[in-house]
């Protein structure tokens, strides 16, 4: 255990001296072009434009189009109007907090203030399991483990206690929820609290980590093999039988899908609140 | 681009290392119910009494609350090795407020019948809302080595 | 198609039944007289474009009624008067929009349900003599709906008003200096954050229940060897008595009743769309149409500091904020808090 602890240190210095080297050289080859620019035409002078230095630690913010799932309203007998006033309240705290774009998966930061805590703000980093609520009731889970023991907080997106909120890592997974990594593993849940920001592309795709999570032995808390949890993060070979797979499967609803009245077509919806959205943000 | 391959294998050779050494954690009662009699519990501080093993589970045989529901900061009675100790809950499975802790274990600290700890450490972090019972639990809040 | 048929020569002259008469059967003639029905659909003799016409000019004609914000009647104002302790407010009618939550300055969670105003009018006043010799009362409507369909005596106590039909019309019983002109429309700023209401609805239905939902009864084991009894109310009364008292709680109809939350708190009061954001829960389904009054718990009048008497007049406070909210509610647009 100890050489192989060893080997990974070595590994893990290896790593960041090679990031180091390509950052630096990204750098250095900015500067040169620049420089070129004034030897071509020797009588006029023009100042050298100055390097554009990114700083790769901070987090941008993202350029995609993204619209957090508590915009979108249920489908129910509400008058709109309802969701209407929420989502002004919505809006105005999102102009005086910066909510990022973040999915279940990613590894999250949060700073809230707390009359308990030593220095009257406490900052909890953990990955996000779930997200849900609609409206200004929206909530998201986050865990880590810490000395051994799981922690998970649930935070009120809106509520006014969180001060910052930073996405460390910005990933999404093969599942919408993570709950069952408190069945899983507790290393797929460990998080360094002192972790660094992983530098985020402001455009493109949002990367996709397709892990599948090695579960501990039953008892959990909840039969994740049923089909209707639908879960393709589990590597479910390792832990069932397939005679427990099968056996799970007779709690199969396959006509479930072909319910026309469950279907809820929100993408028009979410068109106009991202306008929405959209236009009271840029004012 | 070779980083993220290897960032992904070094990943998958973390998992495969740390499962090896990994310890089964406590058994535990249902995640829904809060603390109640019979409950499994899990001592978290480094007395002789908690660490030490035995065939039987610390069970909760009393909550000392009006409803014989126990939350963080309630005091138990536990039947612990044959005995009979008094314990304060510090983290439970059941959700409590929105951004406040739930743990995934039930756990206690064994405390005195005066209200200081039995052992000199506590192990795991400790939700900061404990903290309102101030005055009557500081020596436990003294030895808690991290909060959150 | 007999009553139809006879409905209709009534309505012709005597004439057209004299000659029908004679054409037709002697039994028909005796169903005749059986059917008096004197109300007439109101499209029973419309084309389908005078139907839409009709449809289309009331809709607009009472959309500029509710629009206007103005009393339609045209005679002289009534007289004002100044608040005075004990004095009674009018109240009224909203529709429950649903919950939120909301925080405080202090960053505690509280829930919150939204209350929409929607076009609400005083109807009526009834004096003490008319109402009950008691006190005076007022008749306030909410929510406008379709004339159509109604009886003529209940359109004309709107048309006496000068506004459009009400889905609910609930009666207050106000102190005389609180009387309000008929016609006047009432907003939500009526209620001032800070204050404490009462609301009333019907809540929502549970159909017949047996004793341990509807009262909680505790029933009885599920094991231990009890047959057929498990959800029964057990016994209904001592013996001595040999008889059931009035009033013993049995199974029944569950639901579906008038109840009143006492002692809310107004938090937030929207002025544009006319929301109240009332603490808690309050009676009844999503969209129901209740009554909100000024509450009458003694501990709680007090909260009741310089109201607007006898409503708020949009005229007279024109320039209210678009949001009012209570001191201690926390504001979306300030900073982040950062407690001590």
């Amino acid at each position: 255990m100890a050489v192989c602890g060893k080997g990974l240190n070595k590994m893990m210095f290896s790593l960041s001296l090679l990031r180091n080297l390509r950052l630096r050289n990204e750098r250095f080859i900015s500067t040169c072009l620049c420089r070129l620019s004034p030897h071509e035409e020797p009588p006029k002078f023009t100042p050298p434009s100055k390097p554009v230095i990114v700083d790769k630690t901070q987090t941008v913010a993202s350029l995609r189009k993204f619209l957090s799932p508590e915009f979108i309203p249920p489908r129910q007998r509400t008058d709109p109007i309802k969701f209407s006033m929420e989502r002004k309240d919505m809006i105005r705290r999102r102009q005086v907090l910066n909510i990022p774009e973040f999915y279940p998966g990613s590894i999250l930061a949060v700073t809230m203030s707390d009359t308990n805590a030593a220095g009257k703000v406490s900052r909890f980093v953990g990955i996000c399991i779930q997200r849900g609520g609609t409206g200004l009731g929206a909530t998201f889970i986050l865990r880590n483990i810490i000395d051994n023991q799981g922690v998970e907080i649930c935070f009120d997106l809106y509520s006014p206690r969180i001060q910052k909120v930073e996405v460390l890592k910005l990933e999404k997974r093969l599942d919408d929820s993570l709950l069952y990594l408190r069945d899983a593993m507790p290393d797929y849940s460990t998080v360094n609290p002192d972790m660094k920001p992983v530098p985020i592309s402001p455009t493109g795709e949002v990367p996709f980590n397709d892990i599948k999570v090695r579960m501990r032995p039953k008892p959990w808390s909840k039969r994740w093999e049923r089909p209707k949890f639908y879960i393709k993060g589990i590597r479910f070979d390792l832990s069932l039988t397939t005679e427990q797979m099968e056996h799970a499967q007779k709690w199969a609803q396959p006509w479930r899908e072909y319910d026309m009245l469950k279907e809820y077509d929100t993408s028009e919806l979410e068109e106009q609140i991202f306008n929405e959205v959209q236009q009271n943000t840029s004012k | 681009m070779a980083l993220p391959l290897l960032s992904r294998s070094l990943a998958g050779l973390l998992v495969e290392s740390s499962s090896i050494t990994h310890q089964r954690t406590f058994s535990v009662s249902a995640v829904a119910a809060a603390i109640q009699k019979m409950t499994r519990v899990r001592v978290v501080d480094n007395s002789s009494l908690g660490n030490t093993p035995y065939h039987r589970a610390p069970r909760v045989i009393h909550v000392y609350t009006q409803n014989g529901i126990g939350k963080v900061g309630d005091k138990v009675l536990l039947a612990i090795k044959g005995q009979k100790k008094k314990a304060l809950i510090v983290g439970h499975k059941m959700p409590g407020d929105r951004m406040t802790p739930r743990f995934d274990s039930n756990n206690v600290v064994l405390i005195e019948d005066n209200g200081n700890p039995t052992g000199t450490r506590i192990k795991v972090p400790i939700p900061t809302h404990l903290r309102k019972h101030e005055g009557e639990y500081s020596k436990v809040l003294a030895i808690a080595s991290a909060f959150v | 198609m007999l009553a139809w048929s006879g409905r209709f020569l009534l309505q012709r002259g005597p004439g057209l039944i004299s000659l029908r008469a004679a054409a037709e059967s002697p039994a028909h003639s005796v169903f005749l007289f059986r059917t008096v029905k004197t109300t007439t659909w109101f499209d029973e003799h419309l084309t389908e474009d005078n139907q839409e016409f009709m449809r289309k000019t009331i809709a607009e004609e009472y959309r500029s009624q509710t629009a206007e914000k103005l009393n339609p009647l045209k005679d002289e104002p009534w007289q004002r008067h100044d608040w005075a302790e004990g004095s009674r407010r009018v109240g009224l009618v909203a529709v429950k929009l649903g919950m939120a939550p909301i925080w405080t300055k202090a960053g505690e969670k509280h829930v919150v349900t939204l209350l929409q105003v929607q076009d609400c009018h005083v109807i009526k006043h009834l004096s003490k003599e008319e109402f009950n010799g008691h006190t005076a009362a007022l008749l306030v409507g909410g929510k406008n709906v379709s004339p159509f369909f109604r009886s003529e005596e209940h359109i004309e106590m709107f048309r006496n008003a000068g506004v459009p039909p009400k889905q609910k019309v609930t009666t207050f019983k106000v102190s005389d200096n609180a009387i309000i002109k008929p016609g006047t429309p009432l907003f939500a700023a009526h209620f001032r954050p800070g204050q404490y209401v009462d609301i009333t609805a019907k809540s929502i239905g549970k159909g017949f229940q047996g004793v341990m939902k509807r009262y909680g009864f505790k029933g009885q084991p599920a094991t231990h060897g009890s047959t057929k009894t498990h959800r029964r109310p057990g016994a209904s009364g001592p013996g001595d008595a040999a008889k059931v008292f009035k009033g013993k709680k049995m199974p029944g109809m569950m639901g579906n009743i008038s109840i009143t939350a006492h002692g809310l708190k107004v938090w937030r009061v929207n002025t544009k769309y006319n929301v109240l954001y009332v603490n808690g829960s309050v009676p009844g389904h999503r969209n129901c149409v209740l009554k909100v009054r000024d509450s009458v718990l003694p501990n709680r009048k007090s909260s009741l500091i310089n109201p607007p008497f006898p409503t708020y007049f949009t005229e007279e406070e024109g320039d209210l904020d678009e949001d009012l909210y209570d001191e201690n509610l926390f504001i979306q647009t300030d900073p982040s808090l950062s407690l001590t």
